[in-house]
């Protein structure tokens, strides 16, 4: 019999994509799993960065798996190397940092001064044109309010300490939980393929892969977004003139990892040392602000489909709705799950739907349950 | 550290799977590598394992049992309620699918399903455990990771994977020729 006869007379291979419903369904899976992440972000969080970190250690433990050692052992050298190496630089630059810490306040209070001063400068010029603006003495009151609500650098510092603090412990998680990803991440997968009937063995084998794949992808895509967000920033800001525009660049990719507030928070960041910087040149601030509103576009339209939303296979148009909905469902924590977690929940959706809606799977799988039951009660 | 790199000792599982066909020229060291790789099922006797045109994931090396490798009837259309009908007499099914196009009977050690480990095309045969059987699967993907990263385990499965398809062929073309004889 030929291929193309034999794939023509089964049903699986009569299925073309997933269907409405298992999408409404993906999509509807997503939104509540997010609501419940956003409740247990204090897990949520350390497995994030454990996934991270397992998809950055695991060719090390392949590598040494695949010279003879034995998985166990490998997964504790790699981690342990790691930890190691995380504790050097923390001890070699721990007396650079303190001894920067003072400085550090001064600098703080000098970018968050420039800011404040450019707002100043724009709502005077601004009253300067607009009589009524004048009349309502705008930026006298706009200053009043940023004195009160600012204050020193000194004040917020407390609640910065107290909030990493409190992560801490959540952060530690984040090592030791990738340490059993590493080592018992194949068990894990066996385990689950153990419980799956013979007759979608195959399907779910598939689907724990994909799994695997998309995790890994959506990670590189990240990766690769970091990369050109810190390029494309990074050769504006040198267009412009303004100091350092690797370093800025690389601060702003990293923030945009939290679609939207990350950026906004990058943006203001780029506005400071702007307006800091070139103190008797506002330009310079508005011309930072034009190049981030690009880059916020880019990002957003070009760059996230063509990396994060490529790497998981889905259209540029969900890719953009469903970080909208993400936000909308679970703020600041479903804009950064969101993605990751509907390339899981596609993956498991599609392969879920194409189980169910083949005829030939359920009546094998029923078959199976029959010879079973019979066989449990052959001498009955 | 050279402790860690050592070979251990080697246990009954590894010693099974030495005997299977396709890891009969694996060290120790590389059926470890190997074991953490593949998986086990059991199956019931007139239980189907893969249907013919069904997308191939996975290699299947039979530990014990006997598999039955067949072409399927013509009309599909008609196969999921025939599968499904079983006699409460005997436990056996009354009529299995394949029946009419008994390919082979594979016996414990012999592995089926190879050609996806090579390609994406779909299954060409039906299998059917004739008798409970137990079954050890190697997942494609696995495979070509394997492929990617362990050239020398790889190459062994390969070569003997080459083996068994170059006697299939002959096997092929000598009953063609046979019956082209007959004729």
């Amino acid at each position: 019999m030929s291929a193309s006869s034999t794939r023509a007379a089964t049903p699986h291979a009569a299925h073309h994509g997933s269907g409405p419903v298992v999408w409404a369904a993906i999509i509807a899976t997503t939104c509540l799993l997010l609501l419940v992440f956003q409740k247990v972000l204090w897990l949520v969080v350390p497995v994030l960065l454990a996934l991270i970190l397992y998809y950055f250690l695991y060719p090390a433990v392949r590598a040494l798996i695949y010279r003879g050692m034995s998985r166990d052992a490998a997964a504790s050298l790699v981690t342990l190397a790691f930890l190691l190496l995380v504790g050097l630089v923390g001890v070699a630059l721990m007396p650079r940092l303190t001894s920067q810490l003072t400085q550090w306040q001064e600098t703080v209070d000098r970018y968050v001064q420039g800011g404040t001063q450019l707002l100043d400068a724009s709502l005077r010029a601004l009253e300067r044109h607009s009589p009524p603006l004048a009349r309502a003495r705008l930026a006298d009151t706009v200053a009043a309010r940023l004195a009160q609500s600012t204050g020193n650098v000194a004040d917020h510092l407390e609640p910065v300490a107290l909030g990493i603090m409190a992560w801490t412990p959540s952060l530690l998680l984040a090592p030791f939980l990738a340490f059993f990803f590493l080592r018992d991440g194949r068990r894990f997968k066996r385990f689950l393929g153990a419980a799956v009937p013979n007759a979608f063995f195959e399907k779910t084998l598939f689907l724990l892969h994909e799994i695997d794949r998309t995790a890994r992808a959506y990670f590189q895509g990240l990766i690769n977004l970091t990369i050109l967000d810190t390029l494309t920033l990074a050769a504006g800001l040198w267009l412009l003139g303004i100091p350092g525009p690797l370093a800025l660049g690389l601060i702003c990719a990293v923030l945009a990892w939290v679609p939207y507030v990350g950026s906004i928070l990058g943006g203001l960041l780029v506005v400071l040392v702007a307006a800091t910087d070139f103190p008797s040149d506002p330009s310079m601030a508005y011309w930072a602000i034009g190049l981030f509103g690009l880059v916020r576009l880019l990002d957003d339209f070009l760059y996230m489909p063509m990396t994060i939303g490529k790497s998981l296979e889905l259209h540029p148009l969900i890719t953009v709705l469903m970080i909208f909905a993400g936000g909308a469902v679970a703020g600041v924590a479903g804009l950064m799950l969101v993605l990751p977690v509907l390339g899981v929940v596609m993956v498991i959706g599609e392969t879920i739907g194409l189980i169910v809606t083949d005829p030939r799977l359920m009546a094998r799988h029923r078959h199976a349950k029959a010879l079973r039951r019979i066989q449990a009660s052959a001498d009955l | 550290m050279v402790k860690l790199f050592r070979v251990r000792k080697t246990t009954p599982r590894l010693e099974r799977l030495h005997e299977l066909s396709l890891f009969v020229n694996l060290t120790q060291a590389e059926l470890q590598i190997v074991d953490g790789l593949l998986h086990e099922r059991h199956y019931l006797e007139g239980e189907v394992i893969f249907d013919a045109g069904e997308e191939g994931q996975a290699i299947y090396i039979i530990a014990s049992g006997e598999v039955l490798i067949s072409l399927p009837e013509a009309a599909n259309g008609r196969r999921a309620t025939q599968a499904a009908v079983i006699d409460p007499a005997t436990s056996h099914p009354l009529r299995r699918q394949g029946d009419t196009g008994l390919v082979a009977q594979l016996g414990p050690g012999t592995f089926f399903g190879e050609l996806a480990l090579l390609d994406n095309s779909p299954r060409s045969a039906q299998a059917r455990a004739a008798s409970p059987c137990e079954l050890i699967i190697f997942f494609r993907d696995d495979f070509v990771s394997l492929l990617d990263t362990h050239a020398r385990i790889s190459s062994k499965i390969s070569r003997q994977l080459a083996c068994h398809l170059g006697t299939r062929m002959r096997s092929m073309a000598l009953s063609m020729s046979a019956h082209q004889h007959l004729l």
